[in-house]
């Protein structure tokens, strides 16, 4: 905001107070970072800035014992739970937003209340038919159920984020596109999917987001085969001797790959927040 | 006494070689509705967001009335302004609309009201007052615009592009009710808009901008009558001025008549320099029936109380399109052909737009 | 937006099915995952069902409910709910709100700053939980201890004495980017040329914000509320791995978790509990999707 007659100072002085505040917000995630590598002594004292360097917390963390969960599985599990989950996210959510946003069928407030009215209903009060319906299912231990679980997870709030996207679609582009003599799917590939491009992409992120992260789920379901990194994550707590480094240096991987996601695509998923949300 | 002077005024965007508004002197006097008029990308919405102080300067300076202003805050500027697309304040009543500079002047609440009500008034808004912009209609939110302006007594009005979004029945009934109303208030207006026919009818002066550099600014009779430069002939007036271009040949020839010049006119053409000229006349000074210059009819284009006849004829070896305008009833029709004499004012540019005389002519055949 | 029949140019559709059937894979989906489950639910809190020790499932009416309306626990723990999910929401709404004001300015590393305030989001909660319970927290090697002391302070355990606060702060900072972003696009979405009429007008950049900005963010933040209210009312992740719900610290979401397979194994009793959490929260939602359809009828005058 170049103003006309504000004084060049304050500009300069939000900028400082801005940085200043995202140096101190972030500061958490630095010291984990910096933790990570630290020998065991120098985490387990008072907080120090200055010490010898290594990565030998990353080699204990990433050896793979028997018997014990490794890195490289829990990593390959969520790996495929959250890409798969949010795939099949996808295929069901868009055509139910073309029903609620394009062609919208009568009672799209109705149907469009019932999808967020699913995420009212505390996780917590489902585990249990749900565990039960998984074991009688021989699905416990297993990615697949997870794979479901996440899906149900993130539909309503995939078709919230989608349906708005598609609003922005000028109708004429739809009804051209009809009179021309496409269906559902001719219309999707050659109109709404382009242009909606963004809004699906910024979908998919926060999907992927929640669903990398995701505890309770996984932790009540999984706790032997298929585990994720969340819970790898806690296996390194250990009850005897010093554990915060190894504990900050497997906080961070577990951590990376969204980090790095949502850095990348932060524009995207700003947009996506807002317009998603709101409109 | 608030009179708005522009001195020098530049800016400039980074990144782009011209400047948008390239060193303006313009001169307004108080109690002055002036129009700044030009095709879009011509600076004129800059250079009223320059009086504002929503666009720095970055040479030159700007006043108000004794004061430079070029450094000073919007707030401080003693301005009003009335927006194209209105930027009426979405969650706030018409009344809070129109009231909303009174508060920030801390103007007590009392005397906030009856201004706002004298002014709604004046506008026709008194049933609306506790309404909100989204329910309001297109002409009754111009309004608005308008009442926000003149509740207060600001020593300037601004005005960009405010009728561009009406109807064309509404625009031109509103024209007349801007322009009583500046006149009644007597407060120095610099008025914005692309659409010469506004310029022309509501101006004391108009001010034509191209390109951000000034052209010319004057009454609107001097500006039809006497524009200064090619551009100008060519932008002011509807249908636009008949402009034909000569070449360099001496006696000039339109078609194969020769145009015959007053002595003023002889003269100053002689003693211009040689190279080609554009001959320019209007419409009106184009008379269509048994002339000297042979042209076929295009279309005839008959408002009831006047016709224009669209015309073609070859002209150095291409097709010349003019347009004349004639009285009703007009007896000819597509495909007639017809002789052309002028019978009018008639201007010569040279190739690079300056003028070179204004004079009266007539065609006479080869 | 017609929400009647239409008719294609030539030919008529038949609205119903082919309108309709694009939304069915979702639809049934979602009703199944959640429908299914609740009926059970219901089922299992009208039984008397344990593990330990093993009983054999017999059906006891609403015995479940009245044993639960008289569980102290309960009502704490519903209690540490409303408390944590309150002063998390407007917690992290205020600050969000403060940070996007910061952000709305164009600065050098805009961009950076951004990036940097976005990341707890990104984080894991639970690896959020144990960096702030291990390491921001903690008693002996905390930083905020350090910085205490340096101030000339005493060092404060505070996971162990303020539990449900040390949640509620990590909630908070996890959240604070979430509100901030949501808010952020409602002032980049301030139509310019009102705020330079308001310049014009003679307001003061706080009269603006006060008078015109902050009107203009309630949808904004209504919307923040009822998304961060419909999360954070179910944050289970912080509990466990912080306190594991030591000292006051257990919310419902925990609670429940104890009772069934978290170590109680009354299954009977955890879902009568689930089925009241289920039915208050459908008495916050009918609040809440009221707030929603103001949103939504927004869009109908726009």
């Amino acid at each position: 905001m170049n103003t006309v007659g504000e004084r060049r100072w304050v500009n300069a002085v939000f900028g400082l107070l801005a940085w200043l505040v995202g140096l101190v917000f972030f500061f958490p995630v630095l010291w984990m970072v910096l933790n990570s590598f630290k020998g065991e002594q120098d985490a387990n004292t008072s907080p120090k800035l200055f010490f010898h360097p290594t990565m030998d917390r990353y080699r204990d963390v990433t050896k793979t014992t028997r018997g014990l969960l490794s890195f490289r599985e829990a990593f390959a599990n969520s790996a495929f739970v959250v890409i798969v989950s949010t795939v099949i996210v996808l295929v069901l959510a868009i055509p139910a937003a073309y029903a609620l946003a394009i062609r919208p069928i009568p009672k799209w407030r109705d149907v469009l209340f019932f999808f967020i009215s699913t995420k009212f209903l505390p996780v917590v009060a489902s585990i249990l038919p749900l565990w039960i319906l998984a074991k009688d299912l021989h699905l416990l231990n297993t990615r697949t159920v997870l794979v479901i679980l996440y899906t149900g997870m993130n539909l309503p709030l995939a078709v919230w984020m989608l349906r708005s996207f598609f609003q922005e679609i000028p109708h004429e582009l739809i009804e051209a596109a009809e009179i021309d003599g496409a269906g559902l799917r001719g219309q999707l590939t050659s109109i709404i999917l382009p242009m909606a491009a963004p809004g699906i992409a910024a979908t998919a992120l926060l999907c992927v987001i929640f669903a990398w992260n995701e505890f309770f789920f996984a932790v009540q379901l999984n706790p032997a085969k298929g585990s994720t990194v969340p819970i790898w994550v806690t296996t390194n707590i250990s009850t005897r001797g010093n554990f915060l480094a190894k504990l900050s240096a497997a906080s961070v991987l577990a951590s990376l790959p969204v980090v790095l996601a949502g850095w990348i695509a932060q524009k995207r998923m700003i947009r996506g927040l807002a317009m998603g949300a709101i409109k | 006494m608030t009179s708005v002077r522009f001195e020098k005024a530049t800016r400039r965007y980074a990144g782009t070689p011209k400047a948008a508004v390239d060193d303006l002197d313009l001169d307004i006097g108080d109690g002055e509705l002036l129009v700044l008029v030009g095709p879009s990308g011509s600076g004129k919405s800059t250079a009223l967001r320059m009086l504002a102080g929503l666009e720095p300067l970055d040479g030159g300076a700007i006043y108000i009335g004794d004061r430079d202003v070029s450094a000073v805050r919007p707030r401080d500027r003693d301005i009003a302004m009335v927006f194209q697309n209105y930027a009426l304040y979405p969650q706030l009543t018409v009344a809070e609309n129109m009231g909303f500079a009174l508060k920030q002047q801390g103007v007590p609440r009392d005397e906030r009201i009856t201004r706002v009500r004298e002014a709604a008034r004046v506008l026709d808004l008194e049933p609306y007052l506790a309404r909100k912009p989204k329910h309001l209609s297109g002409g009754q939110r111009q309004r608005v615009a308008m009442g926000r302006a003149i509740v207060r007594r600001p020593a300037v009005y601004l005005m960009d592009e405010p009728l561009s979004n009406l109807d064309a029945k509404l625009r031109v009934q509103t024209r007349t009710e801007v322009v009583e109303l500046q006149a009644r208030l007597g407060v120095t207006t610099v008025y914005v808009t692309h659409d010469q026919v506004e310029a022309m009818t509501m101006g004391h002066r108009v001010a034509v901008l191209k390109d951000g550099v000034l052209q010319q600014c004057d009454a609107p009779g001097t500006l039809y009558h006497q524009p200064s430069n090619l551009f100008v002939a060519g932008f002011i007036g509807s249908p636009a001025m008949n402009l034909v271009d000569v070449g360099d040949d001496r006696p000039t020839r339109i078609g194969d008549t020769t145009v015959v010049f007053d002595a003023a006119g002889a003269a100053a053409l002689e003693g211009a320099a040689a190279g080609d000229v554009i001959v320019g006349f209007r419409p009106e000074a184009l008379r269509v029936g048994d002339g000297p210059l042979r042209a076929r009819i295009r279309t005839v284009e008959d408002l009831g109380s006047e016709v224009f006849v669209h015309l073609a004829l070859e002209h150095r070896g291409a097709n010349l399109p003019l347009v004349s305008k004639m009285a009703a009833p007009f007896a000819g029709r597509a495909g007639d052909d017809v002789g052309l004499q002028i019978a009018g004012t008639t201007h010569v540019f040279t190739a690079d737009g300056s003028r070179i005389v204004t004079a009266t002519s007539s065609l006479a055949p080869r | 937006m017609s929400t009647d029949n239409p008719t294609i140019v030539g030919h008529k559709v038949n609205a119903s099915w082919r309108q309709r059937w694009p939304l069915l894979p979702a639809l049934l989906f979602t009703i199944a995952l959640t429908q299914v489950p609740f009926a059970m639910s219901i089922w299992y809190s009208l039984t008397n069902w344990k593990i330990i020790p093993p009983t054999p499932r017999k059906l006891v009416g609403l015995s479940n409910y009245s044993t639960l309306a008289g569980d102290r626990f309960f009502r704490e723990a519903a209690w540490t709910s409303i408390e944590m999910t309150v002063v998390a929401v407007l917690g992290s709404l205020l600050l969000g709100t403060l940070f996007a004001l910061l952000l709305d300015r164009k600065f050098l590393g805009q961009g950076v700053v951004r990036t940097l305030l976005i990341t707890p989001f990104l984080m894991m909660p639970v690896v959020a939980g144990l960096v702030w319970k291990n390491q921001m927290f903690h008693g002996l090697y905390g930083v905020l201890n350090w910085v205490l002391e340096h101030l000339g302070g005493k060092s404060v355990e505070f996971v162990s004495r303020y539990p449900t606060w040390a949640i509620v702060a990590t909630l908070i900072w996890q959240w604070t980017p979430f509100m901030m972003l949501i808010i952020l696009a409602g002032l980049q979405s301030q139509p310019a040329d009102v705020l330079e009429a308001a310049k014009v007008d003679g307001a003061t950049p706080l009269a603006m914000f006060r008078q015109l900005t902050l009107s203009h963010l309630r949808p904004y933040m209504e919307l923040g509320v009822l998304l961060g209210t419909i999360y954070l009312i179910q944050v289970f992740d912080h509990v466990a791995v912080m306190t594991g719900g030591g000292p006051g610290s257990t919310n419902v979401p925990y609670f429940v978790f104890e009772r069934s397979i978290g170590g109680g194994w009354v299954f009977g009793q955890a879902s009568a509990y689930s089925i009241v959490v289920v039915i208050a929260s459908i008495v916050i939602a009918t609040i809440a999707l009221r707030v929603l359809s103001g949103l939504l009828k927004g869009e109908e005058i726009a």
